[in-house]
C-alpha cells in the first residue's frame, strides 16, 4: 500500500493535469466560436457601401443584427441571400436588420443585388474584409460567414457556412 | 471531515496535500469538460473544414526542358473552378503558353451560367519556352474551389520552384506546395 502511494498519488496528478487541459481546451474552443462576446470590434467596422458612400456597422446598434460576410464567387453565399432579402421583408420594421458585406467588387454586387432584389445594405469589403472576418473568429477565411449580433450588442451566434431556415426562425424569434 | 485526525495525518504524510490539489484540478477539469460537453450538439452543426491548402493540394515537376506539369490532389468533398485555374511561370525570361485544361465536370450555376468544376485529381501540362536545363524556375498556380458542407475559399495563389531536368534525363521530382503532415487528430 505505502509503496503503491507515490505511483497512484501521480497517475492522479497526471490524469487531474489531461482533465483540465482537455476541459480548458474544449470549452476555450467552444468559447471562441460561440456566442455571449461583445461586437464592439465589428460595430466599429466602416465600409463603403456599393454607392461609395462610407457605412459604419454601429449605425445598427440596437437592432437585431445580422452581418453576412459574402461573394458572387461563393455559390452557396448567393443560394442563401433570398433567404435574407425575405426575413428582412418580414421583420425589418420590427428590428431586424440585415447588411452584406461583400469580398467583391462593386459592379458584380450591383448586378447580383439588382438580381435577387436585395432590400438591404451590402457594404464592399473587398479581399481585405477576410481578414477582418479571420479577426471575427473565421480561421478559414472561407464564406459565407455570418455574425448575428443581438439588441444588447452581444454576439448571439457565428457561422461559417450556410444559416439553415429553422436557424434564422429560431435566432429572430429570441432576438427579436 | 474528521477534524481530530486531520492533524495528525498532516503530520505523519506531509505531502499528502498533493492529492486533494490534484483532485481539485481534476474536478475542475472534469467540470469544464462536462460543461463542454453539454454544449456539444450546438458545436456540431459547425462544418469540420479543412484549411485551403490541405484541401486542394498543389504539387508540380519538371517533366522537361518544354515541360512543367501541375497536379491538384482534391479532398473528398471538394472541388475546384476551372475557369479559376491560372498558371504562371517565373522568371519572365521563360515563357509559358496557355495550358490545355481538362474538361471538368458540368456544374449549374444560377449566376454564371454552366461551370466546370474539377474533383479528385486534375493534371495540367505546361508547355515553356527558353528553360534551361539545370535552371530554377518558378510555377505559380492560381486557384478557387468550394467544399460541398456549404463554403467556397478565397482564390489562392501558389507557388513552387522547380529544377529543369538536362536534356536526354529523367523527369524531375514531384514537389509538393506543402508537404503532407502526419496528423494524430482531425
Amino acid at each position: 500500500m505505502s509503496a503503491a502511494s507515490p505511483s497512484r498519488r501521480w497517475l492522479l496528478v497526471a490524469a487531474a493535469v489531461v482533465a483540465l487541459l482537455l476541459g480548458a481546451w474544449v470549452a476555450r474552443s467552444l468559447l471562441q466560436g460561440g456566442a455571449n462576446r461583445d461586437a464592439s470590434t465589428l460595430l466599429a467596422v466602416s465600409l463603403p457601401d456599393a454607392e461609395g458612400v462610407q457605412q459604419s456597422l454601429g449605425q445598427w446598434r440596437g437592432k437585431l443584427l445580422v452581418v453576412n460576410f459574402w461573394a458572387t464567387w461563393c455559390a452557396p453565399c448567393r443560394e442563401e441571400m433570398p433567404m435574407f432579402v425575405a426575413a428582412q421583408k418580414a421583420h425589418g420594421a420590427k428590428g431586424l436588420q440585415f447588411v452584406g458585406v461583400a469580398v467583391d467588387e462593386v459592379p458584380k454586387v450591383r448586378q447580383f443585388a439588382a438580381e435577387i432584389g436585395l432590400n438591404y445594405p451590402s457594404l464592399i469589403g473587398g479581399f481585405g474584409a477576410l481578414e477582418l472576418s479571420k479577426a471575427l473568429g473565421n480561421s478559414l477565411m472561407a464564406l459565407p460567414f455570418t455574425i448575428v449580433v443581438g439588441r444588447d450588442g452581444q454576439v448571439m451566434h457565428t457561422q461559417l457556412g450556410p444559416l439553415r431556415k429553422e436557424q434564422l426562425e429560431q435566432m429572430i424569434e429570441a432576438g427579436l | 471531515m474528521n477534524t481530530r485526525s486531520a492533524p495528525d495525518s498532516l503530520r505523519r504524510r506531509p505531502r499528502a496535500a498533493t492529492a486533494p490539489v490534484a483532485l481539485r484540478a481534476a474536478l475542475v477539469g472534469c467540470a469544464l469538460l462536462a460543461g463542454a460537453l453539454a454544449n456539444i450538439g450546438a458545436a456540431a452543426a459547425e462544418i469540420k473544414l479543412l484549411p485551403p491548402e490541405e484541401a486542394f493540394r498543389y504539387a508540380a515537376r519538371a517533366v522537361d526542358a518544354r515541360t512543367l506539369e501541375a497536379r491538384f490532389t482534391i479532398a473528398d468533398g471538394y472541388y475546384l473552378y476551372r475557369d479559376k485555374l491560372r498558371f504562371g511561370v517565373e522568371p519572365a525570361a521563360v515563357t509559358a503558353a496557355a495550358p490545355a485544361l481538362p474538361p471538368g465536370k458540368l456544374k449549374d450555376d444560377e449566376f454564371f451560367g454552366r461551370v466546370e468544376t474539377y474533383r479528385e485529381q486534375v493534371v495540367v501540362r505546361i508547355p515553356v519556352e527558353n528553360a534551361a536545363p539545370g535552371q530554377t524556375v518558378t510555377l505559380r498556380a492560381d486557384s478557387q474551389g468550394c467544399a460541398d458542407a456549404g463554403v467556397c475559399y478565397p482564390p489562392m495563389s501558389q507557388r513552387i520552384e522547380l529544377v529543369v531536368p538536362a536534356a536526354g534525363s529523367a523527369a524531375g521530382p514531384l514537389i509538393e506546395a506543402v508537404p503532407a503532415k502526419k496528423r494524430w487528430f482531425r
